[in-house]
This record gives C-alpha cells, structure tokens and sequence, in this order.
C-alpha cells in the first residue's frame, strides 16, 4: 500500500506538459504539489465525474497526455465510463483510481466491497489495452515514467492508505490557485492555456 | 463531426465540458428521460463551469401530453403524475430544467426544429451557459 505522498510525487517529478485532473481527497494534496495551468479540480463539481471530464479533453486534445487522478469511489459511481473510454480509444488518457477503500471527503464511509474491487480487471475486460495494479511503491515509482508517455487508454490502479482530507473550499487558505477560484474561472483559464498551445 | 456514445446520460455532460475545455464545440442530443437522469452531472460540470454547451432534447410524452389535453404548466400533481394515460417524464422535464438554470426553447407542432436549434447554439455561445432546445412536436 502507498501513502498519499508515494503516489503524488513521482507525478509531479515526472509530469511535463500533461493535463493533469484531480479529485475528492487527491485534489488538496496534489494542490500542494502542483499549482500549473493546465492543473483541473473537478472538485465542487459533479459527482464521478472526473474521469468523463477528463475523456472530453483528451478527445478535443489528442496529442496531449490527460491524467486523471480519480477516486474508487468516483469510480465506482460512473463504472460505464471505462467502456466509453475503451469505446473511443483514447490514446492519451492515464485513469489512475486511487483506492483508499473510502469515500473520504465525506467522512470515510466505507466504499461497497472496498479491498476486494480488481479495477485493473475492469478495465481490461472492457478493453483498456493498457493496465497496471500497485501496491509497492517501488514498483509504482519505476513504471511513473512509462506510464506518462506510452499510448493508452491505460488504467492504474493504486492501493493507498486512508487519510481525513476534507472537501475544497475555493478560497485564499487552498495552497494551489486553481483551488482559490471558483470552477468557472478556473476552466476558462485552462481552456485559455490548451488554446495557447496548438498541440 | 465525431459522435461520442455515452454508457449512461450523466456521462454526456462531463464529456461535453471537458471537450468545452479543451477548444472544441459539443452538442449534447439527449432524450428527456435521459436529461433526468442527468442531474449532478449537468449541475457540477456544464452550469457550474458556464460552458457553452447546447442541448438538443427529444420529447418523449408530449405525444401522451397532448392526448390527455395537458400542457407543459399543467400542476404536478400525485394524482397526473401517476395517471396511466399520461407519461410523467414530459411534465416533469420543464420545471426540471428550470430548477436546474437552464434556459431552454420548446418546439412544437410545425415550428422548425433546424432554426430552434441554431437559435440554441447561437445563445449558448453568446451568453456563455448551457442551453437547450425540446423537440416536442406532438403539441401543438
């Protein structure tokens, strides 16, 4: 099992120019990591439905890598978006379900059959060509860099601990100024820095 | 044109706006039964991020609307709403969207669907929100 840490910064080391979106208990933590433009919380947003999100900026941007840090139990929630994903054949998404077995910004309720859920076998079964399962964070730093640049869809799923992260308030205490703004703004500047760059 | 199928409505309106972020144009087409279904997706992503996302609606039950002398303001009442002859998803589609601050037209009988719904892209785009368009064309 990785810590929060474990899992976050070796994405940070290694991202380049990747859109990168959050949400639930990773949003605050990678906020403190990362504060780029082309960083998107949906966060105070819609429930599960990062991943979809994040799908409809990989179509529009084909050429340009989306990490999309999502939650097992935002997972959960839009299961159907693997087979959307797999159905459009999205190169360029990295889906990474973060497994903490809680729905934690809530007050972490226990998620239906949490520990026993294989999301790596999900996805593959749905046609995800790539697929990855971690629980060593040794072998999960080593494989960061693979994952980011070889073509997708690919999925990883990573077995972290349990924390307390509260939902973001959009406000001046947030440590990344894409969590201080309300998500109207926020998406006008990312949609003004994918603009700035053709690729 | 690319048409992206979703597993399940609520799906549309994530991708939708994520497509919105990233430079291009969607249209969400959607029966109102699905819109329903719709309802955190549409709140959280398209209203919340005032994207620019038109909706072009398919009206199941208006058809029903019409037969039983209904119309789209008629009180929803237990009793209409449970009515066999009447299909509780058309009289439960306006005030849904209405709730939900979406602006929308409703085209009906001989009115042209082509021309409400460049009005639709065209308000979308110009008020920088969601809008829609519900085609309805058994009411008259």
């Amino acid at each position: 099992m990785l810590t929060r840490a474990q899992l976050l910064e070796p994405l940070a080391r290694h991202r380049t120019n990747e859109v990168v979106v959050t949400t639930m208990s990773v949003t605050r933590p990678w906020g403190r990591l990362s504060d780029h433009d082309l960083d998107f919380a949906s966060a105070d947003s819609a429930m599960g439905h990062a991943a979809d999100l994040a799908l409809g900026i990989a179509l529009a941007r084909p050429k340009r890598t989306v990490v999309c840090l999502n939650g097992d139990g935002s997972m959960l929630m839009t299961l159907g978006t693997l087979a959307t994903v797999a159905g459009v054949a999205a190169t360029n998404l990295v889906l990474i379900v973060v497994d903490n077995g809680t729905y934690e910004i809530t007050g972490s309720q226990p998620v239906p059959a949490a520990g026993s859920i294989d999301y790596a076998a999900m996805a593959e079964a749905t046609g995800f060509p790539r697929v990855f399962r971690f629980d060593d964070p040794r072998e999960y730093v080593e494989a960061v860099p693979d994952i980011l640049t070889t073509p997708g869809p690919t999925l990883v799923h990573v077995r972290v601990e349990r924390g307390s992260e509260g939902p973001i308030g959009r406000s001046i205490e947030e440590p990344a100024r894409y969590l201080r703004v309300s998500l109207a703004e926020w998406s006008r500047t990312l949609r003004d820095a994918l603009a700035a760059d053709l690729s | 044109m690319r048409l992206v199928t979703v597993t399940r409505e609520g799906e549309a309106f994530a991708i939708a706006s994520g497509l919105w972020l990233g430079g291009a144009r969607p249209l969400v087409v959607i029966q109102n039964t699905g819109l329903l279904e719709s309802g955190d997706s549409i709140r959280g992503t398209a209203v919340r991020m005032a994207a620019p996302i038109p909706i072009l609606i398919t009206g199941r039950g208006y058809g029903k609307m019409a037969g039983a002398r209904l119309t789209p303001d008629d009180l929803r009442t237990s009793e209409l709403l449970t009515r066999a002859d009447v299909d509780s998803t058309a009289l439960l589609t306006e005030p849904t969207l209405h709730a939900w601050g979406v602006p929308f037209e409703r085209c009906q009988g001989d009115q042209d669907p082509a021309s409400a719904l460049a009005r639709t892209i065209e308000s979308a785009r110009s008020e920088q929100r969601p809008r829609a368009v519900i085609v309805a064309r058994a009411l008259n």
